[in-house]
């Protein structure tokens, strides 16, 4: 009898707990206040003239938009002129043209970052990584035709894209997207101090709260930046020769976004080894160079294999910084915003240079009253006072896709708020 | 062979509190080539003294001995066939029969041999690549038999194995078992509610009472077998055993 | 006999039902197709079929359908026959000794509710990309069915055959290897079969995580990531087909080895 009580007891306080969680869970407010933009949220669906509805990735973009499930999104390349090249949808506007006026021409995008356990410990790697970004940004710039071409085998395997009844080739849709990404590795001071402007964006949206909030301007440089590798692989590559890394042991991670252009620095790379090879004396070997888009590579500089490198990819920034921050990446091709977020958690992260500016671009339904960012703006206002707020999606919370649209809905005094799902 | 059981005792815990005696000084003495049964109602410790003569259970004291050891375990020198056979079903007739014989490393050539001997001794001939599953209840029964006496025990100590038979098929089974113990000449301790079996079956009737059981009465049975149950001689002896188990016996 | 007849005998009634609920799916999702006419939601059968009939083409620059498919078929197999490998001595381990069993089920039970996927951080964290993330997922979804299936198992091995096998004279790992073993292979080979239905389901959900670049998983988001929907349901055939194959190879060993199972008095 006294065994059956003593269960009973257990038991009662063990849901009694539960109980109490469940409650105490429900009083909260709901979901991560940090993360909301403090200025214009409100909680009525009516109020708000834009919602805006993070996918993880760009992926389903082209999807809900073509069934009608959002009427527009925000992307990097080459989504937009996927949208724009089968007739999913139509441009609005560049991500360069983006309001405020005038401060977005040249916004930065991506970067290439290295874990600092990686710059201390083989600070010759990290240079000639960032040696051979720089020349396969000259030559995509020199050869943008090819370069289109061999991206779209990269990314695709050159297969064609194929909605439904229309069918594009991803050549074209890359011939048309590069010229709307700008190859650049030059940390410029312009460069840099815009950087430094997203830092006190995403404290604004809340997406930083830590380290990076209160740190002064030079306390950022040297939390956020090491243009050291960039400097000496600049050097060596005008002196004409690259300093040979020692040789790693284990193999090195090199994470990038799928389907994102703007890391064609690595692509291309990946793709004309052996035109690096001879020409520079640093380059990554695929080892099977069959694969479209290889898994796994040699860095090999001056004839010596330096690493085994892997080659992963992640749908976002975010999860790409994830990997990063658990040592499963050691270098990666993202976006600026989440490598701030990072860094200011705690990843031991830094920017080498960066490896594009511009890039992205808001697309709408084919069918919408719009022709630029005014007649996108007219048209919000006019669907939210029929109590259809537009839904526009961006790929993640922080990127920079995300950041670009909410400062640019805000300098036109549009209301938004984050959908949650 | 000699196999004694001296002042057993078994008693078992129950729920951690109480002590249940099931067995009180049972002192037995079973002759070479004797077939005894042990007589008793449901619950009476029956298959409990079985169990520990078997070696698989320890008696809180007293002991049993065959051939001058002590028992402390299961040896080969008694074997056991469950109330339900306990056949392996996934393996055949001759596998089962077998099975004592590849626990002990017998050769395979020298296996083959003594399991057809006992197939042949069970007139299962022709079944075995059967499975148990495919055989009758009554021929179960001998597979279990002859496999315990594949390894050649003193002793054959069997719990009711005729329990769940119709009478028709336990009838042949028991006059097929007394065939097989007087040509194999073991010693069989045999435990049965039945008082009709153990009439027909055993040289000595052990009666035991209610639990906690304790030997009431030994009733020796000289008569010649095979035995005619509708003799009048069979009928006195079990109209007896019947008032024993009725008055004397009934009694804890 | 003519023809029809015969066809009629061969082929049971009943067996014939199996296919009507498919075939009615086939015919429907056509004419829905048809009339809803947006690629997006739901494409024709012809541009699914036409990508499954092409198995070693090239899809997206991520290898051929079959290649995947073969990849993510060693990630499972590598992660399942880790998992029996531990839980089945395990199991038998637990069930056979009270000590063990007291040692280790805690353990066991807090672990257990975890959905394999949640470990796919720490998985990446602690053996980076590669086999050895994924076995250990994989692993993770298999090994629980396995290991309480084993016990369940062991534990129902009865004792009477256990005793016989004493009184016969087994040593401990006689009764291990010939009675218990035996004993409890039907219901540890359930437990196989249900562990390997679990596994190819992580597999192919973690293949969909980042830090992976082929299997069917990756395939399947690939296609997402382009909008490409008909390779989508490709894919999503190809899991079904392959998990009913192995379930229907589990349940014929089942057929033919355990056909005693229930049988036994």
């Amino acid at each position: 009898m006294s065994g059956m009580k003593r269960t009973g007891i257990i038991a009662i306080t063990f849901f009694a707990l539960v109980l109490l969680l469940v409650a105490t869970g429900c009083t909260q407010q709901s979901g991560t206040s940090a993360s909301t933009p403090a200025a214009t949220t409100t909680p009525a669906t009516g109020a708000n003239t834009v919602g805006i509805l993070y996918t993880a990735g760009v992926g389903p973009m082209p999807q809900l938009l073509a069934t009608q499930q959002i009427d527009g999104y925000i992307a990097w390349q080459p989504y937009v002129s996927i949208a724009t090249k089968s007739g999913i949808g139509k441009l609005v506007v560049y991500s360069g043209q983006l309001p405020p006026d005038e401060s977005n021409v040249n916004h930065p995008c991506c970067i290439l970052f290295a874990r600092d356990d990686l710059i201390a410990e083989n600070p010759d790697l990290v240079t000639a990584i960032s040696a051979l970004t720089q020349v396969s940004s000259a030559y995509i710039n020199a050869h943008p035709a090819e370069a289109a071409d061999l991206e779209a085998d990269f990314l695709v395997g050159r297969s064609n894209f194929t909605f439904g009844n229309v069918s594009v080739s991803s050549v074209d849709v890359l011939n048309d997207a590069f010229p709307t990404v700008r190859y650049t590795n030059d940390p410029s001071p312009q460069w840099v101090n815009d950087t430094k402007r997203f830092v006190n964006t995403e404290i604004q949206l809340g997406y930083v709260n830590n380290q990076l909030k209160n740190a002064s301007s030079d306390q950022l440089d040297s939390l956020l930046f090491d243009f050291g590798p960039y400097q000496n692989a600049k050097q060596e590559l005008a002196a004409g020769t690259i300093t040979t890394p020692h040789t790693e042991a284990n193999p090195i991670t090199i994470g990038y976004l799928t389907g994102d252009m703007h890391s064609a620095a690595l692509s291309i790379a990946l793709k004309k080894y052996q035109y690096f090879n001879d020409t520079y004396g640093v380059a990554l070997v695929p080892r099977d160079p069959t694969q479209a888009r290889p898994d796994t590579a040699d860095l090999v500089v001056n004839g010596v294999k330096v690493a085994e490198v892997k080659l992963v990819s992640g749908s976002a920034g975010p999860q790409v910084m994830q990997m990063a921050a658990t040592n499963v990446v050691q270098i990666g091709y993202v976006g600026v915003p989440p490598t701030i977020a990072a860094i200011d958690k705690g990843t031991p992260v830094k920017v080498i240079n960066p490896i594009n500016t511009e890039g992205s671009g808001l697309v709408v339904s084919p069918d919408a009253p719009v022709t630029d960012w005014n007649s996108f703006v007219a048209w919000a206002q006019q669907r939210a006072a029929e109590g259809k707020p537009l839904k526009i999606a961006a790929p993640g919370k922080g990127s920079i896709q995300d950041v670009l649209i909410q400062f640019a809905l805000k300098s036109s005094n549009v209301s938004f708020a984050t959908i949650s799902s | 062979m000699t196999l004694s059981v001296e002042h057993l005792t078994k008693e078992y815990a129950k729920n951690g509190q109480e002590r249940v005696q099931a067995l009180v000084n049972i002192s037995l003495a079973i002759r070479d080539e004797e077939f005894v049964c042990v007589l008793g109602p449901s619950g009476c410790g029956k298959t409990t003294l079985l169990r520990v003569i078997a070696g698989l259970e320890r008696p809180t004291s007293g002991r049993v001995q065959i051939d001058g050891t002590v028992i402390e375990g299961p040896n080969q020198k008694l074997g056991m066939i469950f109330q339900d056979y306990s056949l392996y079903p996934w393996r055949t007739v001759n596998e089962n029969i077998a099975f004592g014989l590849e626990l002990n490393d017998v050769p395979r050539e020298k296996r083959a041999k003594i399991v057809k001997k006992y197939l042949d001794l069970a007139e299962l001939s022709g079944f075995g690549n059967s499975y148990p599953h495919e055989l009758s209840g009554g021929m179960r029964q001998r597979v279990a038999v002859v496999r315990a006496l594949a390894v050649e025990p003193s002793v054959l100590l069997m719990d009711e194995p005729f329990g769940a038979l119709d009478a028709q098929t336990r009838n042949m089974l028991q006059h097929e078992l007394l065939d097989i113990w007087q040509k194999t000449k073991k010693t069989i301790l045999f435990v049965t509610h039945s008082v009709d079996e153990a009439v027909y079956l055993a040289d000595r009737v052990v009666v035991l009472t209610p639990r906690p059981g304790h030997i009431c009465e030994v009733i020796p049975i000289d008569q010649p077998r095979p035995r005619d149950r509708t003799s009048v001689e069979f009928a006195r002896v079990r109209r007896h055993v019947l008032d024993l188990i009725s008055q004397k016996c009934s009694l804890p | 006999m003519t023809l029809p007849h015969a066809a009629f005998r061969i082929y049971d009634r009943r067996s014939l039902l199996k296919f009507v609920l498919p075939v009615a799916i086939i015919a429907g999702w056509e004419l829905l197709a048809i009339w809803i006419n947006n690629p997006f939601i739901l494409p024709r059968l012809e541009a699914v079929a036409a990508v499954l009939l092409a198995p070693t083409a090239d899809i997206l620059g991520n290898g051929s359908l079959a290649a995947n498919a073969a990849t993510s078929l060693e990630r499972v197999l590598a992660g399942f026959f880790v998992a029996a490998a531990i839980a089945i001595p395990l199991g038998i381990g637990m069930g056979r000794s009270g000590t063990l069993h007291e040692l280790f089920d805690t353990l066991m039970q807090l672990l257990r509710p975890i959905p394999p996927l949640a470990w796919v951080p720490l998985a990446l964290a602690w053996f980076k990309i590669g086999l050895l993330s994924m076995v250990f997922i994989i692993g993770m979804g298999a090994f629980f069915p396995i290991l309480l299936n084993t016990l369940d198992g062991v534990k129902g091995v009865k004792r009477n055959w256990i005793e016989t096998a004493e009184i016969l004279g087994a040593k401990e790992h006689q009764i291990l290897s010939r009675v218990i073993l035996p004993g409890a292979l039907p219901t540890i080979w359930t437990g196989l079969r249900v562990g390997f239905g679990i596994a190819w389901m992580c597999v192919v959900a973690a293949e969909m995580m980042p830090g992976t670049n082929s299997g069917l998983g990756y395939l399947i988001i690939s296609a997402y990531n382009w909008g490409q929907v008909p390779v989508i349901i490709a894919g999503m055939i190809v899991i079904g087909i392959i998990g009913i194959g192995f379930d229907i190879l589990f349940k014929a060993v089942e057929r033919r080895s355990f056909g005693w199972r229930g049988l036994e008095r």
